[in-house]
């Protein structure tokens, strides 16, 4: 066994790990973090594969800027709320069997000795250049409408955010005369 | 002797090569690291018409390592309520990115621990990553201040990492590959060919971003003393708070290396092509003229130096004035010169793109 398969296992189990701890972890700061693991865990295989680039981009997108906010978010949570208190969600014998599951599939591959099945792949396949020009001719038009689809969807959700604190300032004024008469 | 030197070296295991490279790259950055914070301290001293240090050892030359034997007898406490594990695992995450993104940086031609085509892609995804040690210590030390503080610094990162980005670009399209190692003989000919010249406003920008992200004065509020004690490590001492303090200086290290290396010809002597190649012969002035790690050396030591004299110079910025620099100045700087650039390389304007 090379050294290359071990980081490749090691990294395999810790992207399996943190994405089953997802499941019964309970609270949201635990639960981010253990999908920033098996992101970056992703990202250490990609490299392990010779795929620099999509491993760079898995870390770059996702880990530092995607996750960042997600955590800026979580930090704003209020931590006294009693639901993160408990450790474990209910679903942590469903998440332990998955864990079981997706080991059990992991070792019974690397004991049939072809757990990685080879794929005919031209050498450049995943370099910079031959990435750019795919992505530029295929992929530009579909990238440019999910950013336009992302961008309608924050501004809905912050237009929603405002009727409803809205709403609730005239309730709470409402409520207010209500006494004042009373 | 050297010969057989290599022979030992090559005949070890690979995983003991790469712990040996390793090791030749951290030790040094460690001491850098630690004589950084005593050139801060006398190099603000003299502006401010101080001595600065100079009681422990000879001109006070072991001031970092008494600072050290402090520092690491000291009891690290861990606040009421706050949580341990993450409490202590933050100053790894913040130290973790600072000492891996060393990994591709090359200190002279082919001297580098991985050459990697997606080098600067690797720095940036990296660097990226620092911020996971400021929010999570913010959080975890469950104090007002410490998240503050990192909420602070989390913005600040967040918005002048995409000016640091664009700037880099720029760098990209100008010696068009992602190797740092190939960007810097790009610039190989003389020092009119540095990236400096057609890249000036992007330089700027990135060493402007550089300060913002290493959240150094002027763009220190996420630790402004004066309205949030220390910020993000207000609750930390001991060997936390130190290993805090190295990833500072570390990134401090690294911006300044890249800043060297990207737009001054890293280790490039600025000598080069001008004087005659005869002189390069010359024994010890040939030396020192010619291109070498000494040249690199050199380089990252005066933009460190731009690092402390800022810190001495200018005031703090207020939090509305370092987002508004960071997306209403820098960000359309970047993306105005980028067009210009464009225009530059397709006109084939030289000595840069000819």
């Amino acid at each position: 066994m090379t050294i290359e398969t071990v980081f490749l296992m090691v990294f395999a189990l810790g992207a399996l790990t943190g994405a089953v701890a997802m499941f019964f972890l309970r609270h949201p700061m635990r639960v981010a973090l253990a999908l920033i693991g098996t992101m970056v865990s992703l990202a250490a295989i990609y490299a392990q594969l010779g795929m620099h680039v999509i491993a760079v981009f898995q870390v770059l997108v996702y880990v530092g800027a995607v996750m960042v906010f997600m955590i800026y978010a979580i930090m704003l949570l209020d931590v006294r709320d009693r639901s993160f208190t408990e450790r474990f969600s209910p679903l942590l014998v469903a998440g332990l069997a998955g864990l079981l599951l997706l080991l059990g599939v992991l070792v019974d591959g690397l004991l049939r000795g072809q757990p990685f099945p080879a794929v005919d792949v031209p050498p450049d396949a995943f370099s910079v250049g031959t990435f750019a020009i795919v992505f530029m001719e295929q992929f530009w038009v579909y990238f440019a409408l999910t950013a336009v689809l992302l961008l309608v969807a924050e501004i809905a959700a912050s237009a929603v955010i405002d009727i409803r604190r809205r709403g609730q300032d005239v309730a709470a004024a409402q409520a207010e005369r209500g006494n004042e008469r009373g | 002797m050297f010969e057989w030197l290599m022979e030992s070296f090559y005949s070890l295991p690979v995983v003991m090569q790469i712990l040996f490279k390793i090791t030749l790259i951290v030790l040094p950055l460690m001491l850098a690291v630690a004589y950084t914070t005593y050139a801060e301290r006398k190099v603000i001293g003299y502006i401010q018409v101080r001595i600065g240090p100079n009681r422990v050892g000879p001109r006070g030359w072991l001031q970092p390592i008494a600072d050290a034997v402090k520092l690491l007898t000291k009891e690290v406490i861990v606040p009421t309520n706050a949580n341990r594990f993450l409490f202590l695992s933050a100053p790894v995450l913040a130290i973790a990115p600072a000492l891996a993104a060393w990994a591709v940086i090359p200190f002279d031609d082919g001297m580098v621990l991985a050459d990697i085509n997606a080098g600067l892609l690797y720095l940036l995804a990296l660097t990226s990553l620092g911020v996971y040690g400021i929010i999570i210590a913010g959080w975890a030390s469950n104090s007002k201040y410490a998240l503050l503080g990192a909420m602070r610094s989390a913005a600040q990162i967040v918005s002048y990492e995409i000016a640091m980005g664009f700037a880099l670009v720029g760098v990209i399209m100008a010696a068009g590959s992602l190797n740092v190692g190939q960007i810097v003989m790009a610039q190989e000919g003389s020092i009119y060919h540095w990236f400096l010249l057609p890249l000036f406003p992007l330089f700027l920008v990135y060493f402007i971003s550089g300060v913002a992200e290493t959240n150094r004065a002027p763009f220190d509020v996420a630790e402004g003393e004066s309205e949030i004690v220390a910020g993000f490590h207000v609750e930390y001492s001991g060997m936390a708070f130190a290993v805090f303090f190295l990833a500072e200086y570390a990134n401090m290290i690294l911006i300044s290396a890249l800043a060297a290396l990207l737009f001054f010809g890293g280790w490039l002597s600025p000598f080069q092509g001008i004087v005659p190649e005869s002189v390069f012969a010359w024994p010890l002035i040939g030396w020192f003229l010619d291109s070498g790690i000494h040249w690199f050396l050199l380089k990252t030591a005066f933009f460190l130096f731009l690092f402390l004299w800022f810190r001495a110079t200018f005031p703090r910025y207020r939090y509305d004035q370092i987002m508004r620099l960071g997306w209403k100045v820098l960000i359309p700087v970047t993306i105005v010169w980028l067009f210009v650039l464009g225009v530059l390389i397709f006109l084939k304007v030289g000595p840069w793109f000819a």
